[in-house]
């Protein structure tokens, strides 16, 4: 896959720009309710009206409204997420890497324990304690989510450690501090940036199944997976009101992937085993 | 590799130990359940006797070393919400939970393997086209939605499978192909993208070269390189697949240890949580080990370096 | 199923003359939630008497509209003394548990104890214990219950109608196996036996050859399930796995339109929105706020969309129609809301809120109400329109009942769907919501109220009750004590072989005695 990936990247900087200037693309409010005109058809079907053209929700509101605002929480969602975790979980790889002995010991211990723990369950417990919101979505995915980076940052730096240059700055007395940042960052950072392109979308999934379990993020917000969830009810009757969100996942999911798999042909080919 | 294993049995345990700890916290953090279990018209001391009935009353930290201490023992204490013992809900439910798990990844695995080695050898046709079609559609989409589709079309409508418990064989089919979907994805990837590169490699072109069959080049040499990473990351698609199960057995009314969960947090029914919980994590580490163990098996070169993770 | 069950028909051969009283077949019921899923009374079993009935007997049985019924429980007769404080019942002879066991006053002495004891987790039990004196059995077939107090309640208390205390346990087999063998494998006199249980899927019961309550049953088989994905359990009773399951009021006219029979349990909850106490500092506190919030909400609009016309608007607080008939309440037209969001702005402004007032909405679904989110962000959307700025916070039930309970938000709105229910379980219903020394769960702290809710406690005249039971209607609906929204009526779907099923008007009962019966 050498081709640049135009497609992605333009079905990317569509869903970002959308995101970023939806006050001024979207036709309607995406939270106002007009109970009477609840489950509207798209406009192309009998009964549906082009004030609303892709059809209205449970609650009458604007579905296309909502998924052009929803692309801003899903994709904050996504996106912050994997830059929380993948920010702890390069901290944690490398420092495991470099301090091969106990602390490293330690290090990979705690990850090994969060990476038994399963999401989901976690993000159930935080919303039954604290309340489900957007803020404790990205937290209980991220809080697990960047135990799988600091693995995979740990098995690069454990044979980054093997190469000269390591070798010999640490011979000039280079402190450790500096030999993470200046010289086991840099070679990791490919790595990582491909992690992350290739996880948004997961997370954007699991957010998704969270809210339909009830700990996703809470409406009115209109997250693109709790609309799915929410409409699953009349997937027979009312299609749409999980079908347009659910493309939208479709698409910005496959993006990302599409996206970050080029990525890793191009900065990194050894990545192909990841 | 004598060493080697009880290394990293050792360090499994230290795991285990870790999350017990972290588990017995977040349970507790949950809420008091006793205001779901008790009627609404209940008073004060009927809480204080509740409280005291049930054990809730003692210091934190007695009560976390009475929850390990039992745990090890194979007690996980009285439900809450069922009043009974935790480790007969646990007996009623983990086999079913295993068995999905079991089918569904036998399932992935009978389905991703062909498609993905196919896919490999049959660069650039069609039948590559479709897989990573097929792969792309399955990290792409939310399990429920999968499920609640299936179950619309296939059981509702077409009649074709059932859906609903786990009464007869046909009931593991659909719910089986919902929790491995996501996994088929993963796995078919790994295995195209691990077999082109094998099929690249310098020892294919020598043997090529050297003259022997095609398929005794492919299926013997480049699958036995190709499973490496696929092992590698078996551990963490059975993990997936466990934090999926809560899920598809949600949608499918599937008497297992997901839905026990759920059901649990729901209620804040914390022995359960714990216990629950705490198997479903020594399962995973369990099947990491093994994993690993399996590794250091086909690539020697873990066992000689003590510092791999 | 079916064609299985055909073929072992005529594998069997002509079958013997009275081989067709027999009970055969399965009776499969799929419910989204099961409130608790245990097998003894005492813990908690209120919530699930819809298979804990089959299982065992109450003291006091009841027709399915709710009335008491000499008939239908192991009390043929009752009655008081003249001062009410001494009730004697007879009961039914030869009534057998499942063991072969007679059961006899003793067992109904022990079981009733067994109820009010510490460890039982029942609707009333509290209430009993209060009002117990003593229980006596001058004979096998004759207990007296002997109260602190001159009182009414007892019957209706140990009836159907209301909670689990009245069922009848087996002395001697709890006693032999001890409580959490009994937990797990129970015993009772009911027409079903019960076969096997696993949580969170299924109890499966079996009939009792032949019973004094429903002569022989119909299905050899009965089986609960819980399925709590909606396309599930509609699958499920498309394909004829299952004959009965409850369906959201969104979901049943496309299972009309299939051709599946659909049973409506009506006015089966009231939906009740409250204010958590104490008002002192919030706007609340003013009666003509409390009128403008229920004038601005629109409850025919949400009866017909969100609940699919399957909802009546409410007026009266607290106000379960089947409590209304019992105390002769009459609802009037001018006890409606109209919706006036003209005329709510206005009354706020009088108040001194002319730019509205935050105020926040807990969100949360309930077992019947899987329209509660929806509702409370609809609720939302009226009050918005008249300059309100409300907050919605999704919770789940439990985690809002503590914020109520603990009195830490002042202010801010929880709502229930209140399960209708006659005058005495309204009663008991007002003295939990509406009487202020039961708090924490007050919801009205007024005192003209306690008083009424107090003296009804002394009365032994039904008139001069439901006089009281009036007024404090009155009161609630002029002082506009919560916001009453609808009526629910909750739709039952079931198979195409069902040919007829009345789910009956008893609270969290289904009937499904009279699917079991012998046609």
């Amino acid at each position: 896959m050498k081709r640049p990936p135009v497609v992605s990247a333009a079905i990317i900087l569509g869903f970002v720009l959308l995101a970023l200037l939806a006050d001024v693309v979207s036709p309607g409010d995406p939270y106002e309710q007009t109970l009477r005109a609840r489950f509207t058809p798209p406009a192309w079907e009998a009964h549906g009206s082009w004030t609303h053209p892709l059809g209205t929700d449970r609650l009458g509101r604007d579905l296309l409204s909502r998924i052009i605002f929803g692309a801003r929480v899903s994709l904050a969602a996504g996106v912050v997420t994997v830059l929380l975790a993948g920010f702890i979980g390069a901290g944690v790889g490398l420092v495991a890497g470099y301090h091969r002995g106990r602390v490293g010991a330690i290090l990979m211990r705690v990850t090994d324990a969060t990476l038994a723990f399963p999401i989901i369950l976690l993000a159930l417990i935080l919303a039954v304690t604290v309340g489900p919101s957007f803020t404790n979505v990205v937290i209980a995915i991220a809080v697990i989510l960047w135990a799988r980076y600091a693995r995979v940052i740990h098995g690069e730096v454990l044979a980054l450690m093997e190469r000269e240059f390591i070798a010999q700055a640490r011979v000039i007395g280079c402190s450790a501090g500096r030999i993470i940042v200046v010289h086991l960052l840099p070679n990791t950072l490919n790595t990582l940036i491909v992690l992350l392109t290739l996880q948004v979308g997961y997370v954007i999934i699991v957010e998704a199944s969270l809210s339909f379990l009830g700990a996703g993020i809470p409406p009115p917000a209109p997250a693109w997976g709790s609309m799915v969830a929410e409409g699953r009810d009349v997937i027979t009757t009312a299609w749409w009101v999980s079908f347009f969100p659910g493309l939208a996942i479709l698409l910005v999911v496959l993006a990302f992937n599409l996206f970050g798999d080029w990525l890793r042909d191009v900065l990194d080919p050894k990545l192909r085993q990841q | 590799m004598a060493r080697f294993l009880l290394t990293r049995l050792i360090q499994s345990v230290a795991t285990l130990v870790l999350l017990s700890l972290v588990i017995f916290v977040l349970a507790r953090a949950t809420g008091d359940p006793l205001t779901l279990i008790l009627p609404m018209v209940a008073t004060e001391e009927d809480f204080a006797n509740a409280r005291r009935y049930l054990g809730l009353d003692q210091p934190l930290h007695v009560q976390y070393l009475m929850f390990v201490g039992k745990a090890a023992a194979g007690d996980f204490g009285t439900s809450i919400r069922a009043r009974r013992p935790v480790i007969e809900l646990l007996r009623q439910r983990l086999p079913s939970s295993l068995a999905l798990g079991a089918f569904s990844m036998a399932v992935s695995l009978l389905i991703a393997f062909p498609l993905g080695v196919l896919a490999a050898v049959r660069k650039g046709t069609a039948l590559d086209t479709g897989a990573k079609i097929v792969a792309a559609l399955g990290q792409a989409l939310p399990t429920f939605w999968v499920g609640i589709v299936l179950i619309e079309i296939v059981a509702g409508r077409l009649q074709w499978l059932p859906a609903g418990g786990n009464d007869s064989p046909a009931h593991y089919i659909l719910p089986g192909f919902t929790l491995g979907w996501f996994v088929i994805a993963g796995l078919m990837r790994l295995l195209r993208s691990s077999m082109l590169e094998v099929l690249d490699s310098d020892y294919v072109k020598t043997a090529r070269a050297k003259g022997a069959g095609e398929p005794a080049v492919v299926w013997r040499h480049a699958l036995k390189n190709a499973l490496i990473p696929v092992v590698t990351f078996a551990g963490v698609y059975f993990a997936i697949l466990v934090t999926t199960a809560i899920v598809v057995e949600t949608v499918f009314a599937w008497p297992g240890m997901g839905r026990l969960a759920y059901e649990a947090i729901t209620a804040r029914d914390f022995p359960v949580i714990q216990a629950v919980v705490l198997v479903t994590a020594v399962i995973v580490v369990a099947v990491n080990l093994v994993v690993d163990s399996l590794y250091a098996c086909i690539d020697p070169r873990i066992r000689i370096d003590p510092r791999r993770p | 199923m079916k064609t299985a069950a055909l073929l072992a028909l005529c594998l069997l051969g002509p079958s013997p003359v009275w081989a067709d009283a027999r009970p055969s077949g399965e009776l499969t019921v799929a419910l989204s939630s099961f409130a608790t899923e245990v097998l003894d009374p005492v813990l908690g079993g209120h919530g699930v008497k819809f298979y804990l009935a089959l299982i065992f007997d109450y003291l006091i049985g009841v027709t399915p509209d709710g009335q008491l019924s000499p008939d239908l429980g192991i009390a043929t007769a009752w009655e008081p003394s003249a001062d009410h404080k001494r009730w004697t019942f007879t009961l039914r002879r030869g009534v057998r548990f499942h063991n072969g066991d007679e059961l006899t006053s003793s067992d109904v002495k022990w079981s009733l104890l067994r109820a009010i004891s510490k460890r039982s987790t029942t609707g009333y039990a509290g209430v009993l214990r209060a009002l117990l004196q003593d229980i006596e059995t001058p004979a096998p077939d004759r207990v007296v219950i002997v109260t602190k107090e001159p009182t009414l309640v007892i019957p209706p208390y140990l009836s159907r109608a209301l909670s689990s205390e009245g069922m009848i346990l087996p002395r001697k087999y709890v006693e032999a196996v001890g409580d959490d063998m009994f937990a797990q494998k129970p015993i009772g006199s009911g027409p079903y036996r019960f076969v096997e249980q696993v949580t969170g899927s299924h109890v499966k019961l079996e009939a009792v050859e032949r019973h004094w309550r429903l002569g022989t049953p119909k299905y050899r088989i009965v089986t609960f399930r819980v399925v709590p994905e909606e396309a599930t359990r509609m699958a499920m009773v498309r394909r004829g796995d299952v004959d009965v399951a409850d369906v959201s009021r969104d979901r049943v006219r496309e299972m009309e339109r299939a051709g599946f029979p659909v049973y409506y349990r009506n006015n089966d909850a009231l939906l009740h929105l409250w204010w958590i106490l104490p008002w002192d500092r919030v706007p609340v506190r003013d009666k003509r706020v409390r009128e403008a919030l229920n004038l601005a909400i629109d409850r025919r609009e949400i009866a017909a969309t969100i609940f699919g016309g399957k909802a009546e608007p409410a007026g009266v607080p607290f106000g379960l129609t089947w409590g209304f008939r019992d105390v002769r309440w009459r609802n009037a037209e001018t006890d409606q809301y109209p919706f006036d969001p003209a005329r709510a702005r206005k009354l706020l402004a009088e108040a001194g809120y002319p730019r509205g007032f935050p105020i926040s909405i807990f969100a949360y679904q309930l077992p019947a109400l899987p329209e509660g989110k929806e509702m409370a962000e609809a609720v939302s959307g009226y009050w918005q329109k008249i300059g309100v700025q409300p907050k919605l916070i999704p919770v789940d039930y439990p985690a809002f009942r503590k914020q109520w309970v603990d009195r830490a938000a002042p202010g801010a709105v929880g709502y229930y769907n209140l399960p209708n229910r006659d005058w005495i379980g309204t009663y008991t219903l007002l003295e939990k919501f509406a009487h202020t020394p039961s708090k924490p769960t007050d919801t009205v702290a007024d005192p003209e109220i306690d008083g009424m809710l107090e003296a009804i406690l002394r009365e032994t005249d039904r008139e001069k009750i439901n006089v009281f039971m009036r007024r404090i209607f009155a009161r609630l609906r002029s002082e506009h004590y919560g916001v009453p929204l609808v009526y629910l009526h909750t739709p039952y779907v079931t198979s195409k072989r069902i040919a007829h099923w009345n789910p009956g008007s008893v609270m969290l009962d289904l009937n499904i005695d009279e699917l079991a019966a012998q046609r």
